[in-house]
């Protein structure tokens, strides 16, 4: 399965790319924000990982444009942002679950594992 | 009624009051010498200085007037003032705070590396002496333990994009405290930095000014209750 990462800190997309390299995933493409993204995105991702505040082009704003354009790919957010409205903004505009950073690879784990294992069922 | 527009209100208003007042003064000097003109017979003097006395209540009750506007507005202007020093206050003070979580998340970051290498270099020790005893499976958790702290120290790495968002948003306070800092010097002369730009600040997209290292379990545990129940 291919991820599309998305942030505008290369550190945190290098942390995630990472850790998805430790639990098995090595198919990544990344982008710096959600425009980036949204030009990067093509059949072939089948999941996202994003940030939320960037420049151009923010996290819900990109998930909000996917879920226009009709993909049902499973999207994570991984943010600082963590106040309850935040979080039901993003659920809102399509974001599937819910990561707050600072992140261990466990709790990636757990969420990716979710997510694929939900889209498996709604897909088969 | 913003602090630039109550000024330009105030300086307009306290302009005609004093041109009124002026004006009034200088016909009141005159008097003597239209009295003077009235002693010397003048029929015309005297219609004129009866005039200015019959007006002289409305023209007070006009001065009277554009005094209370122009105290009115130094009241406003006031309170404009109190309000930019009010939130200047606040903001200054979360500022503080965030740049003091930066100088401890940057410390507790260090240290976790600095604890992490100093586990990864007993486990090389270690590995060693499993080498040489060829422990196989020994050699092999050590390895693994030795990938496990790598990894650990890359995700300590993680308050580094938080950092960054708390130094932005502190930057942010600071832009905008030049700004409110302007517009009160404004007040006491326009011609204040109209010579030099007022400093940008960051893309309010690109940071949450709550962004912190601090408690993320209870955190996550918001966003897991959050989507759970939805």
């Amino acid at each position: 399965m291919k991820f599309l990462v998305v942030d505008d800190s290369s550190t945190m997309r290098r942390i995630v790319v990472n850790s998805l390299q430790r639990i098995g995933f090595t198919d990544t493409v990344e982008a710096g924000d959600g425009q980036e993204a949204l030009a990067r995105f093509d059949a072939s991702v089948g999941f996202v990982i994003t940030d939320w505040n960037m420049p151009n082009m923010t996290g819900t704003e990109f998930a909000r444009a996917l879920r226009e354009r009709g993909e049902q790919v499973p999207i994570l957010m991984v943010t600082a942002r963590s106040v309850r409205e935040d979080i039901i903004e993003a659920m809102e505009a399509g974001v599937n679950n819910y990561i707050v950073k600072p992140f261990t690879p466990q709790i990636l784990k757990e969420k990716i594992d979710a997510l694929v294992s939900v889209s498996a069922g709604v897909g088969g | 009624m913003t602090a630039v527009g109550g000024r330009h209100e105030l300086y307009y208003d306290t302009e005609t009051a004093l041109r009124l007042i002026d004006g009034e003064v200088r016909a009141m000097t005159d008097e003597p010498q239209r009295a003077t003109m009235v002693s010397c017979g003048s029929l015309h003097g005297t219609a004129q200085s009866g005039s200015t006395l019959a007006a002289l209540p409305f023209i007070l009750e006009r001065a009277n007037d554009e005094i209370q506007t122009v105290l009115g507005n130094l009241r406003d202007s006031r309170v404009a003032l109190e309000s930019l020093e009010s939130a200047a206050v606040q903001k200054l003070q979360q500022t503080s705070e965030k740049l003091r979580e930066v100088t401890s998340a940057t410390e507790v970051a260090a240290t976790d590396i600095l604890d992490a290498l100093d586990r990864a270099g007993t486990a090389v020790d270690a590995l060693e002496v499993a080498d040489q005893a060829g422990d196989k499976a020994r050699a092999q958790e050590l390895r693994d333990e030795l990938r496990g702290e790598i990894f650990g120290m890359m995700g300590a790495l993680q308050f580094q994009d938080i950092t960054t968002q708390q130094l932005t948003y502190a930057a942010s306070v600071l832009t905008d405290m030049e700004s409110r800092l302007i517009l009160i010097a404004k007040l006491f002369d326009p011609n204040v930095a109209s010579s030099r730009g007022v400093s940008h600040g960051p893309d309010p997209r690109t940071f949450d000014p709550g962004a912190t290292t601090r408690d993320a379990e209870g955190r996550q545990a918001l966003a897991d209750e959050v989507f759970v129940v939805r």
